[in-house]
């Protein structure tokens, strides 16, 4: 039975028609998949069905009923509640008022009723097994344990339909374990599913169903058995992906050393870079990893210890140090981290200038220089005085990575530079990166994906509490021994 | 249109001449004349200077409520030197202007390194200011030196030269704003601080500089403003700063920082002043002429809203 029918929707934005004569159908008790390249129309189509936007045209039928949503309330009351990628937790109440935001339990006074609000949540986390007290403050809370805490708010609703946008980006895998077991006793219940994320694997492992975007276009509906990974890349994408195959360009000197650099954060690092090295930082969320990044980088500056580059001691008290030695770093959170939501593509480019070598020269050789990188790189777009805020995540992530290039790096940190980014635009990146290494540049690759650490990197260390738990060559290294290494478990 | 709308240059310079233009045709004889020009142009010299530095702290991403104590303070501190210790002008000046630099010097550092909230601090230092001001003054100085007095009561070209300065400080800080590396950070910083430290912006003294820089304008029209009076008053520049956050936002600034153009403040400076002084030749009584700038001010706000919302 179907439980939700998409007629012929239709709807643009100045310049983009996001979604063209898409139609589809959800049965109950299914997981659907939705799959598709940043900007192929997912984002939207969720939002018009949580009715934070109104369709152009079509028509939607839920549950035997046309739909229509006049808001976010409207759609909660039909019984489809969505989970954003961002979270919308308070950061300053406790779990179980998070949880019943805005329709808490009252006494007959109207006043909360904060018994049987912490009783409903208890009752709830229990339900979906999530270990967390209802009375904690939810600041207090890991990534992990939001994304969890989010999903309960959602359920809390008892939906008939639930959407997840990428409810897996900042989990461990133990976590998305439990969230794939709570999806299926949801099913099991006859709630449906759609699930949007950029992980094939687990589409594969939690999906019934496969629909494919791609530029606001319907490519298709399948069973999820009737694909395969490869098949299922090539309906998203369009194109046939090549990635270079793998050569080291690692070279005899060495380009970056840190000896017992410490701070209050990272007791005694020691580590080396070779020049033309991909060296792999691999370790579970909360490991030190970006920690070590912004220690190598001045964010947040070394208290003891020795950094050299090209064999000479240089002093990095503040970013403006790294950047000037040519030590470069691209920031983990693109939103909060690298985007300036005010400003256009060119004046973002701009901001490598406003500080270390490419200060001086000519304007419009700059001018050239950006807007050539903004063509090497493929980024979607014609115009840079349109605004980067207004790219999708891979394109931004592009435009952010040509400001660092434009600086000429010697060294580049890049901490989870494909969080979150469209396998086309993956891509992109790891074919950059394997071409600055055979440049003879040193890269420290931070990744939570483990693949991508394997196909690229010459050497991976992995980060346990701080330190550095074991350093792993190429041909040593496999998912099973990094993870082994990263929980410490023998 | 849409263009238009959305550059706050264009929509208020077609909005003042506009402004200008209708008045001209009701009031020929009273508001369109070289006289009312001058007095207006003298009267909003002061309200410019000032406007200059808090649009840079704007842009930025923060404010400053301490710029009217700041400015009688200077005023008072440079007029006390001189009447009591007799210390000659351009001495006096200049202490009075390294005072009020040392003031935003101080709101800076405790807002930048030490991590006080801009409203707070800046609250704090505009009890601060205003009662130095007072100290140093009592209920008035009078009897300044002549030369003082030449500084704000001169005249090039037939016109004050309050004006002048005004238009040399406007001049400059947009040519420093739109052309250098070094106040071009202020836009990043604005638009996302964080983004701004990683791309090795040294984002606490660049925000200290910003207060110094409005310390040091608020100063500069203290000075002015007391050489036109001929007299330093402790309640000079009183109401001030939300007069000044009016016009800049009206000028085309945000709160939250990383938008406005330096041009954007004296055009808003110039609407307040005009708005003004059509009220008062129209003989709009002085209670509906706040009522009316508030008015006015909720308008833009709301018309910048619809704009953005009509965008996403």
């Amino acid at each position: 039975m179907e439980l939700l029918e998409i007629h012929h929707l239709s709807k643009s934005f100045p310049g983009v028609k996001a979604l063209d004569d898409v139609s589809l159908a959800v049965r109950s008790g299914e997981v659907h998949a939705l799959c598709g390249e940043n900007g192929a129309g997912k984002s939207t189509l969720m939002h018009i069905l949580s009715g934070n936007l109104n369709p152009e045209t079509g028509k939607i039928v839920f549950d035997g009923k046309e739909l229509r949503l006049k808001g976010p309330l409207d759609a909660f009351r039909s019984g489809i509640s969505i989970v954003h990628q961002h979270l919308s937790l308070t950061d300053t109440l406790s779990v179980a008022e998070n949880i019943f935001a805005n329709r808490q339990p009252v006494t007959r006074w109207g006043l909360i009723d904060f018994e049987r609000l912490y009783r409903e949540s208890s009752v709830l986390l229990e339900r979906l097994q999530i270990d967390v007290d209802p009375k904690a403050r939810v600041g207090a809370l890991s990534a992990g344990q939001k994304q969890m805490i989010e999903i309960a708010k959602a359920l809390a609703r008892e939906p008939k339909l639930l959407i997840l946008d990428e409810p897996t980006a900042s989990v461990t895998d133990k976590e998305v374990t439990i969230l794939f077991r709570i999806i299926r006793q949801l099913t099991t219940e006859g709630v449906s599913v759609i699930y949007i994320s950029h992980r094939l694997n687990e589409i594969f492992e939690i999906a019934d169903t496969i629909t494919v975007l791609r530029d606001g276009v319907l490519q298709g509906t399948w069973p999820a058995r009737d694909l395969t990974r490869d098949s299922l890349i090539r309906l998203m994408v369009g194109r046939n992906l090549q990635l270079q195959e793998f050569a080291s360009h690692r070279g005899e000197e060495v380009l970056l050393e840190a000896r017992n650099l410490s701070n209050g954060y990272i007791p005694a690092l020691n580590l080396k870079l070779h020049k033309g090295e991909i060296l792999g930082m691999a370790g579970l969320v909360g490991a030190g990893r970006t920690e070590i990044a912004r220690l190598l980088f001045g964010a947040d500056p070394p208290q003891q210890g020795e950094l050299l580059l090209d064999q000479q001691p240089v002093e990095v008290t503040h970013p403006e140090n790294a950047i000037l030695n040519g030590i470069f770093y691209l920031p983990e959170d693109r939103k909060t981290q690298s985007l300036f939501p005010h400003l256009s593509i060119e004046e973002t480019l701009f901001s490598a200038r406003l500080t270390g070598k490419a200060m001086t020269g000519k304007v419009k050789r700059f001018r050239e220089n950006a807007a050539a990188f903004v063509k090497k790189l493929r980024v979607a777009t014609p115009d840079t005085a349109k605004k980067v805020a207004q790219l999708s995540g891979g394109n931004q992530q592009k435009v952010f990575l040509a400001k660092l290039l434009l600086g000429e790096p010697k060294v580049l940190i890049a901490d989870e530079p494909t969080h979150g980014i469209d396998i086309g635009a993956k891509h992109d990146v790891y074919n950059l990166l394997r071409q600055l290494a055979a440049e003879g540049r040193g890269i420290i690759l931070i990744s939570s994906e483990l693949p991508e650490l394997l196909i690229l990197c010459d050497r991976i260390l992995v980060i346990r509490d701080k330190k550095i738990a074991g350093s792993l060559l190429r041909n040593e290294a496999s998912e099973a021994r990094i993870l082994e290494l990263a929980m410490g478990s023998n | 249109m849409r263009k238009i709308l959305e550059d706050r240059i264009y929509s208020l310079s077609v909005l003042l001449i506009v402004i200008v233009v209708v008045a001209g045709l009701v009031y020929p004889d009273t508001f369109l004349t070289a006289d009312n020009f001058r007095q207006l142009l003298l009267n909003l010299s002061i309200d410019a200077i000032v406007a200059v530095g808090m649009m840079i702290l704007l842009i930025a991403g923060v404010f400053d409520l301490s710029v009217g104590s700041i400015l009688a303070f200077a005023g008072c501190f440079t007029a006390h030197l001189m009447f009591f210790y007799e210390v000659p002008v351009f001495w006096a000046v200049g202490a009075g202007l390294a005072a009020s630099g040392l003031l935003g010097c101080l709101n800076g550092y405790l807002i930048a390194y030490k991590g006080i909230n801009a409203m707070i601090q800046t609250l704090a230092m505009m009890g601060i200011a205003r009662g130095l001001a007072l100290m140093v003054s009592g209920a008035a100085i009078q009897n300044l030196p002549y030369w003082f007095g030449a500084i704000g009561q001169s005249k090039l070209l037939g016109v004050q030269m309050p004006v002048w300065y005004m238009l040399l400080i406007v001049g400059v800080f947009t040519f420093l704003m739109s052309k250098t590396v070094f106040f071009r950070r202020y836009y990043y910083i604005g638009s996302n601080e964080v983004a701004a430290a990683l791309s090795g912006i040294r984002v606490k003294r660049m925000k200290m500089i910003a207060f110094i820089i409005s310390a040091l304008l608020a100063g500069i029209a203290g000075v002015l403003l007391t050489s036109r009076l001929g007299a330093a008053l402790p309640t000079m520049g009183r109401g001030l700063e939300l007069r000044v956050i009016t016009a800049v936002i009206l000028g085309g600034a945000s709160l939250s920082g990383g938008v406005g153009r330096i041009p954007g403040a004296l055009l808003g400076a110039l609407f307040m002043g005009i708005a003004a002084n059509i009220m008062v030749i129209a003989r709009v009584s002085g209670y509906w002429q706040d009522i009316i700038v508030g008015i006015i001010l909720i308008l833009t706000l709301w018309t910048d809203q619809s704009l953005k919302k009509n965008y996403e």
